[in-house]
C-alpha cells in the first residue's frame, strides 16, 4: 500500500503547495489516495506528517490517532476500517465501503482474501463465482496462488465450507456450503459459464 | 402532420411489381400506431389476407422507425421490419425482426418513418432514397455480390455516407435463414430471403433533413442527460463485473467489464477502458466490451474499439483485430458484431482447441462473421448451430446425406474444431447447395419435416434450447422463471424480448431487485433468484404484461429493447431505481403529443393486439391456449425426480403454468379458455374494426 503521497490542493505564498494545518494535510492524503483506488494507513499519515514539518502540521503519534479520529467526525466522507491491525482510512468521494473492504481483505493474505470473497458471494448474491475473478483488479492474484489456496483451505481446519464445482467447459467456480446449497450452485456455475453464453 | 415533432411526416410505398412510388401521411394513417412494428402490424392487417405466403408478391415487408429515431434520444437506433416470416412453421405468420445501425436514423433524415415494400420486381433492383427523390435502379451489376461489396458498390453511387441494407447471396436464392444488413454488421434475421422474393437487393439511403423536436429544447437537453444517467452497460446491467472503488456491488457475470488496466489493446494506440463511474456520462462507451464478455479475457488485446447505432453511447458491436485469421484463413483482420453475431462461426463447433476462450474460438469467430455478414446469413438466436450439431452427432447427417455428399465435408477437421470447416459449410447454406446446405437453410421446423424428424423429440431436449413454431426460446423459463415463459409465448418466432432479462440479470442482489420490483410490478414476489423459482404470483403476470409491452413500445417508437428499459439504474443515490417512465418524457417532448407513461403502454397494448389479431387470423382458429401458446416438453423436465421450485432446479409445474396463463390472460384482458383476446379488450384499445373481421371469422370468443 506503499506509495508516493503528492501534495495538491489550492497553493498560496507565492505558488508553493502549501497546507494550512495537519488536519487539512491528512484529510487530503486520504482523499487523493482513494481517487487512486488505494487505501491510506494511519502510520502512512503519521510519516508524511513528520516528514513535512511545517508549523501547522508538525504532530506525531498520539497527537496523529486524535486527529483522525476528530477528522473522521468531522468530515462526513472520511471514514476509518480496521484490518490486521492497522487504521485505514478512505474517502467515500470517489470509494465506496464494500470495495474499501475488499481492499481490505487483500491485505490479509491471498488464503482469507478468498475464502471471505467466496462467502460474501455465497451469502450476500446466492452465486458461486469463477476462480479466474480472483485475477482481476483489486485482487490481482496469480492463477497458481487461488489454487494453492485452495489446496491450502482444503488442509486447514476452518474452511470446510469453501467447495469447488467445475463446469461442462472446464470453468472452476467456488462457493460456500454454508450459504449455498450445493446442487443450486452446480446449476448455477453452468448457467453462468455456459447458459448465459448461449443466451445472450 | 399538424404540428407533431419526432416524425418525418410520411410513409413512402414502392411497389415493385408497378414501379409505382407514392407516399402517405404518418399522422393520418399511422399515429395511433406510433412507428416501428406498429405500422408494420397495421400494414399486415389491412394489406395483407391470410393465406397469403411469404414470398408472394402480395406480401409486404415494412421498414419503419419510430418518433424517436433520428433524435438524440439515446439507444434510438433501430428499425423494425415486419413481414409474414419464412421460417414460421408450419404456417407463415407475422413476425418482426430488428436491425440497429443508422438505417433509422437515416431514413427518417431523408424524410420518411417508413417504407412499404410490396409486389415483385422483374428483374434484380435496388431501391435509391436521397430526401424527396426515389428511384428503383437496376441492380443486375450487384446481384450475386456479397453484402459488403454491394454496400460499397451503392456508396459509390450515393456518397460514402449514405446507408445500405442489403441482402447477400442467401437471401437472394430465396434462402429462409437470411438476413438483410446495414453498416457492415447490423442485421435484422429471417427477412433476406422476402427481399430475394421481390428481387430487391438493397435499399440505398441518403437523407439531408433533420427532426424536429416539438417540446422545449433545453427541457429536452435535460430529458436526454436523464436518461443518460440511468444507463448503464450493454443489456442495462448496472453493476460491474469485478469491484470497482464507485461500486457498491459486482457480478462478474454482467457485461459491464471495463476496469482500471483493462485495454483495448488492438487500437492503434492502446486504451485503457478506466474504471467508467457511472457519474461520467463522457465514458459510458467504455463500459462494456462484449467481445471480452463473450469470448473472454483473450479478447481484451485484439479490440480495437466499440462501435454501434446511432444515438447510442453503448457499442455493443466490438471491432476486433485479430492478424492472425489473415494468414491461416485469408481473410480481413478486422470483423465486429456483437452477441450471437459475433459467436456466429464458433458456435457450429461442439468443441475448440483451447476451449471457447481460447484463440481457436476467437478464429472461428473472425470466419464465421467473416462470411455470415457477406453471404447474409441467419443464425436463428443460435438454434441453426444447436441443430447442426446435433444432426452431425446423433449421425442424422450421415443417415440423409447421399455418401459422395457427406464425403464433400472434412468431417475429422470439423470434430477437431478446425475453423476452416466453415469454409466449406456457410458457403453451401447460402447457395443452396447440397442437401445439408438446403436443408440447414430452412430453419428448424422445415428442416424437421423435409427430414421426417419429430418436433416433440426437438421439444424434449433442453441443451437445444427450441421452443416452437421453428424458433428458439428467447430468455424464457430456463433463466426468468414464469415470466419469461409467458413471454415466450406470444411471438411467431423468438420473442426477442429483453424487458424482463435485463432486469434479472442487472447485477444487483436478489433483495435490492425485489425492492425495486415491489415498486413496479405491486410485489417483491414478481422476481425469483436464478435456480430458485417460486409458484406463480399476480404480480408475476403484471411483470409480464409490463415486459410484453415495452418491447412493443420500443420496437414502435425506437428504443432498442435490448438495452431498455430503464427500470433499474446504477445509481447507488437512488436506491438503484431506474424510471420507466423515461419513455414517454422523451415521446412527449419529441412529438408533442401529450401522452404519459400510462397512456403510451395502452398505445402498445394496442400494437400488441393488432399483432395477436393477425396470428388468430392467420392460423384460422381463436383457439390460442392450446394451438399456439404451446409449451416444449424439456420446461417441465429438466431435473427428473426432483420437485419443482426447489433450489437448483429451474423446470416449471404443470398446474402451475395453468395458473400462471390464466393470470397472465387476465391481466391482458383476454378470454382465459382460448387464450384469445375478447370483444370488449379490442373495443377499449380501439380495435372495434379488427374485433369485427374476426367475429365474421368466429374468431373471438363469445
Amino acid at each position: 500500500m506503499k506509495a508516493p503521497i503528492i501534495m495538491q490542493g489550492a497553493g498560496k505564498d507565492n505558488g508553493t503547495e502549501h497546507r494550512d494545518s495537519a488536519a487539512e494535510m491528512a484529510a487530503a492524503v486520504i482523499r487523493e489516495r482513494s481517487a487512486a483506488a488505494r487505501l491510506v494507513s494511519a502510520s502512512e499519515i503519521t510519516l508524511l506528517l513528520e516528514e513535512h514539518p511545517e508549523p501547522d502540521t508538525n504532530i506525531s503519534g498520539e497527537g496523529v490517532t486524535e486527529l483522525l479520529t476528530r477528522l473522521v467526525f468531522d468530515n462526513k466522507d472520511l471514514h476509518a476500517l480496521s484490518g490486521a491491525g492497522v487504521q485505514w482510512y478512505y474517502s467515500s468521494r470517489s470509494m465506496t465501503e464494500a470495495y474499501a473492504k475488499v481492499l481490505l481483505q487483500t491485505l490479509e493474505g491471498p488464503v482469507g482474501l478468498v475464502a471471505k470473497t467466496v462467502r460474501h458471494n455465497s451469502r450476500i448474491y446466492q452465486r458461486p463465482i469463477p476462480l479466474e475473478i480472483f485475477e482481476k483488479t483489486p485482487f490481482n492474484l496469480a492463477c497458481r496462488q487461488v489454487f494453492d489456496c485452495l489446496t491450502t483451505m482444503a488442509a486447514t481446519e476452518g474452511y470446510e465450507d469453501i467447495a469447488t464445482t467445475e463446469t461442462s467447459i472446464s470453468g472452476i467456480y467456488l462457493y460456500s456450503t454454508t450459504y449455498l446449497e450445493t446442487e443450486h450452485a452446480i446449476m448455477l456455475a453452468e448457467w453462468f459459464d455456459v447458459g448465459q453464453s448461449e443466451n445472450p | 402532420m399538424r404540428g407533431y415533432g419526432g416524425w418525418a411526416g410520411k410513409v413512402l410505398r414502392v411497389d415493385l411489381s408497378t414501379g409505382g412510388i407514392r407516399t402517405e401521411d404518418t399522422i393520418e394513417r399511422y399515429k395511433d400506431y406510433l412507428g416501428g412494428t406498429g405500422i408494420g402490424y397495421k400494414v399486415m392487417w389491412d394489406e395483407v389476407p391470410a393465406g397469403i405466403k411469404p414470398y408472394d408478391p402480395e406480401n409486404r415487408i415494412v421498414f419503419a422507425v419510430g418518433p424517436l429515431a433520428g433524435t438524440s434520444a439515446p439507444c434510438s437506433g433501430r428499425t423494425a421490419i415486419t413481414t409474414l416470416w419464412p421460417t414460421c412453421w408450419p404456417i407463415p405468420l407475422v413476425a418482426s425482426g430488428h436491425m440497429g445501425g443508422q438505417f433509422a436514423a437515416k431514413l427518417k433524415y431523408a424524410g420518411y418513418d417508413a417504407i412499404i415494400i410490396q409486389g415483385k420486381a422483374e428483374r434484380p433492383v435496388w431501391l435509391m432514397i436521397a430526401d424527396r427523390k426515389v428511384e428503383i435502379r437496376d441492380a443486375r451489376g450487384i446481384w450475386g455480390q456479397g453484402i459488403r461489396s454491394a454496400t460499397y458498390s451503392i456508396t459509390e453511387i450515393m456518397g460514402r455516407d449514405a446507408v445500405v441494407a442489403a441482402i447477400g447471396q442467401a437471401g437472394e436464392n430465396l434462402v429462409p435463414m437470411s438476413v438483410v444488413m446495414n453498416d457492415v454488421s447490423h442485421s435484422a434475421g429471417g427477412i433476406g430471403s422476402v427481399m430475394g422474393s421481390k428481387n430487391l437487393k438493397a435499399i440505398g439511403i441518403q437523407g439531408s433533413g433533420s427532426i424536429r423536436i416539438a417540446g422545449n429544447k433545453e427541457e429536452w437537453e435535460k430529458v436526454i442527460n436523464y436518461h443518460l444517467s440511468l444507463l448503464g452497460g450493454n443489456n442495462q446491467h448496472v453493476v460491474p463485473n469485478s469491484p470497482q472503488p464507485w461500486a457498491e456491488f459486482y457480478d462478474p457475470n454482467t457485461r459491464w467489464n471495463a476496469s482500471r488496466g483493462r485495454r483495448w489493446g488492438g487500437a492503434a494506440h492502446t486504451v485503457e477502458t478506466g474504471s467508467c463511474n457511472p457519474h461520467d456520462k463522457n465514458r459510458i462507451a467504455y463500459r462494456s466490451n462484449v467481445a471480452a464478455h463473450f469470448l473472454g479475457d483473450n479478447a481484451w488485446k485484439s479490440t480495437v474499439r466499440g462501435n454501434g447505432c446511432s444515438s447510442c453511447p453503448i457499442r455493443c458491436h466490438t471491432i476486433l483485430k485479430v492478424p492472425s485469421v489473415s494468414s491461416k484463413y485469408g481473410i480481413p483482420a478486422v470483423g465486429q458484431n456483437t452477441c450471437m453475431g459475433l459467436t456466429f462461426g464458433r458456435s457450429f463447433f461442439k468443441k475448440l482447441p483451447g476451449g471457447p476462450k481460447g484463440t481457436i474460438s476467437l478464429e472461428a469467430c473472425m470466419v464465421g462473421m467473416h462470411m455470415a455478414d457477406d453471404f447474409g446469413l441467419w443464425g436463428n438466436y443460435g438454434q441453426l448451430q444447436r441443430d447442426f450439431v446435433k444432426l452431425y452427432y446423433d449421425g442424422v447427417i450421415k443417415k440423409k446425406l447421399s455418401a459422395s455428399e457427406f464425403r464433400s465435408y472434412s468431417w475429422s477437421a470439423y470434430e477437431k474444431g478446425d475453423p476452416a470447416f466453415l469454409f466449406e459449410l456457410l458457403p453451401r447454406i447460402a447457395g443452396k447447395e447440397g442437401e445439408l446446405g438446403t436443408v440447414l437453410g430452412l430453419g428448424t421446423g422445415h428442416m424437421l419435416e423435409r427430414w421426417n424428424l419429430s418436433e416433440d423429440m426437438w421439444k424434449k431436449d433442453k441443451a437445444l434450447g427450441y421452443w416452437k413454431m421453428g424458433h428458439p426460446r428467447h430468455h424464457s423459463s430456463e433463466e426468468t422463471s414464469q415470466c419469461g415463459l409467458l413471454i415466450n409465448l406470444m411471438y411467431n418466432r423468438d420473442s426477442q424480448c429483453h424487458s424482463h432479462s435485463n432486469f434479472l440479470r442487472n447485477g444487483l442482489p436478489l433483495p435490492v431487485q425485489k425492492r425495486l420490483a415491489a415498486e413496479l410490478w405491486g410485489a417483491p414476489e414478481s422476481v425469483d433468484g436464478m435456480g430458485e423459482y417460486t409458484p406463480m404470483h399476480r404480480s408475476k403476470a403484471r411483470m409480464a404484461k409490463w415486459a410484453l409491452l415495452r418491447k412493443e413500445l420500443h420496437d414502435s417508437i425506437s428504443l432498442c429493447n435490448w438495452m431498455g428499459p430503464w427500470a433499474a439504474s446504477p445509481l447507488m443515490e437512488r436506491g438503484y431505481s431506474g424510471d420507466d417512465s423515461i419513455e414517454s418524457m422523451l415521446y412527449r417532448l419529441a412529438t408533442g403529443d401529450n401522452k404519459n407513461r400510462e397512456e403510451l403502454d395502452a398505445v402498445a397494448e394496442r400494437i400488441f393486439l393488432l399483432h395477436r389479431a393477425l396470428t388468430i387470423r392467420g392460423m384460422g382458429t381463436k383457439e390460442m391456449r392450446t394451438r399456439h401458446d404451446t409449451i416444449p416438453e424439456w420446461v417441465y423436465t429438466d431435473k427428473p425426480g426432483k420437485p419443482p421450485f426447489t433450489k437448483g432446479a429451474t423446470h416449471m409445474d404443470r398446474d402451475d403454468i395453468q395458473v400462471a396463463l390464466d393470470m397472465f390472460y387476465e391481466e391482458l384482458g383476454w378470454d382465459k379458455a382460448t387464450g384469445a383476446p375478447t370483444r370488449g379488450t379490442y373495443r377499449k384499445s380501439g380495435l372495434e374494426s379488427v374485433a369485427g373481421a374476426l367475429a365474421k371469422r368466429n374468431l373471438v370468443p363469445a
